[in-house]
């Protein structure tokens, strides 16, 4: 794991030339070549946006959901947890089919729409940024209700009744006490949500096609279409270091609060 | 004020499973449907797709060897893991923590960088587009979930037991296979199930070292589906998600949190 790692590194540092294969030279051209290169920031900036809003939107779906959860017991709570292992239980490529049939521009969302008479034509969902991420944030948001669930378990029924008992408002209770004491959840769900979603390969290019073009998709097409290791190595390291450059803070984060706990 | 707030929270959260569900329901529903294409909800009823699935000598080809290449690599994560689950946890050792750290790594990697990394190194090893370069891959990904469940079921494991087996005369191996293998089998046994789902399931890995000769089923999928839309394919996916829900929910509801409180 860590020598074909290493060996990456290296191979990101040489060059490639179409019909000569890759050149044994050092040289930085490849990070160069992403990181001035408008369509590559772009592609850059559009991933990290992507794993942002489908990190909110997991944490907003991800939080009644693990709630409920955390709040029941015996067959109930074995009732909605059964709801969320069987989507776990299935591949992303097969849930992201599903996905293809409901958001088609004939498919069941558009046809529905159109025989209530809420819209004239097709909107369009595949293809583009908006249907990648309904997709991608049903893809995974049964591990934002998972890291969120083992948080919310740990507070004791007793310390929300005592808070009610004393008069606090539901939403004082819920901004008081559950949201501090489901912080750690928060924060490893969202870090958790967030790496999957940006080196997510299988639901972009799928639900994306051709024209959306992320971070995992161009290493892909790099790599195997055009067979320019080198820069597709590259560009592998930059997605990496954006990885490790908003993981390591949120991880300290957690660290911190656990100590001080 | 209570039970107000209590039934919007149900209906919130109906929406949402219904959200979480809606591809499997409509992955299932269109393999029974009888128009060439999926469509949701379908209309008429038939068993045809499954036939086609069934009869078709690809297919069936690429299933077995996607049974073969999970069978034999859970074999090897088991044993691999197992050794390193009981040497993380006996012995303490310079860089125990970093050892660890590495080896549970590869959950949280990306996982088109970990398949552009294995292309560079098992094409320099000659392993690339082999069956053994698969395994080694396979390996490599699920080795991590078998050391963590195994892990698990030692941590709750006191280890006198075995210095009394050893004390009355068992050797290591009758030791180890009297006692300490019925002991860690619960974790062994859930660690091997997922790491089976999960190889038979992995694509993104497969995609850049399976050659041609090399189909597994999740390539077959994600080929018919990037262009074009089949029925078939909902059939192929109705048998995956009722196999992995028959096998991993008993096992994910005795030996995981489910319970839990």
């Amino acid at each position: 794991m860590a020598a074909p790692l290493a060996l990456l590194a290296v191979i990101s540092f040489k060059d490639y030339q179409p019909g000569r294969g890759i050149i044994d030279e050092w040289q930085l051209g490849n990070y160069t070549r992403f990181l001035t290169d408008r369509f590559y920031l772009d592609v850059l900036w559009s991933t990290l946006l992507t794993g942002a809003g489908v990190t909110l939107l997991t944490l907003a779906l991800g939080f009644p959901l693990a709630y409920a959860l955390s709040q029941n017991r015996g067959w109930k709570r074995s009732a909605l947890y059964m709801g969320i292992l069987m989507p776990l239980l299935t591949s992303a490529v097969v849930r992201t089919f599903g996905w293809m049939i409901l958001l088609g521009n004939n498919g069941f969302i558009n046809r529905t729409l159109l025989q209530a008479g809420l819209i004239d034509h097709p909107v369009r969902l595949m293809y583009n940024l908006t249907g990648v991420i309904i997709a991608l944030t049903e893809v995974l948001l049964p591990f934002m209700v998972l890291a969120l669930d083992a948080a919310l378990l740990n507070i004791s029924p007793s310390v929300i009744e005592a808070a009610r008992n004393v008069g606090g408002r539901r939403t004082r209770i819920f901004f008081r006490i559950i949201l501090p004491l489901a912080l750690p959840g928060i924060v490893s769900g969202s870090v958790l949500v967030f790496s999957l979603s940006i080196s997510a390969f299988v639901t972009p290019s799928l639900i994306g096609g051709a024209q959306i073009k992320l971070m995992p998709t161009i290493i892909y097409q790099q790599a195997m279409a055009l067979l320019d290791w080198p820069f597709g190595a590259a560009i592998a390291f930059i997605m990496l270091f954006a990885i490790a450059a908003l993981l390591i803070p949120a991880l300290a984060l957690i660290e911190r609060r656990s100590r001080l706990a | 004020m209570h039970d107000v707030s209590l039934s919007m929270l149900r209906v919130v959260n109906g929406v949402i499973l219904l959200y979480l569900l809606a591809p499997i329901v409509v992955v299932v529903a269109t393999a029974f449907g009888t128009s060439p294409y999926p469509v949701f909800p379908p209309a008429g009823l038939t068993l045809h797709w499954f036939d086609r699935f069934l009869s078709s000598p690809e297919l069936i080809q690429s299933t077995r060897l996607s049974a073969a290449l999970g069978l034999v690599s859970t074999l090897c994560a088991t044993t691999l893991g197992t050794l390193a689950a009981l040497a993380l946890v006996r012995y303490r050792f310079r860089g125990k923590a970093s050892v660890s750290v590495l080896l549970l790594s590869p959950i949280l990697f990306p996982a088109v960088v970990l398949g552009l990394a294995l292309l560079v190194a098992f094409t320099r090893a000659g392993l690339a587009q082999t069956f053994s370069g698969l395994v080694a891959a396979h390996t490599v990904l699920i080795t991590p979930f078998v050391i963590r469940l195994v892990m698990a079921s030692l941590a709750e494991f006191d280890s006198s037991i075995e210095e009394a087996a050893r004390n009355l005369g068992a050797g290591r191996l009758r030791t180890f296979f009297r006692v300490t293998l019925p002991i860690i089998r619960p974790g062994l046994l859930a660690g091997a199930l997922f790491g089976f789902i999960i190889s038979f399931d992995e694509l993104v890995i497969t995609l850049f070292l399976a050659g041609p000769g090399l189909q597994t089923l999740p390539i077959r999928i994600f080929a018919s589906i990037e262009y074009s839309s089949d029925p078939t394919i909902s059939a192929i996916s109705t048998c995956l998600i009722v196999a992995w829900l028959l096998l991993g929910v008993p096992v994910y509801m005795r030996f995981l949190s489910v319970h839990r409180a």
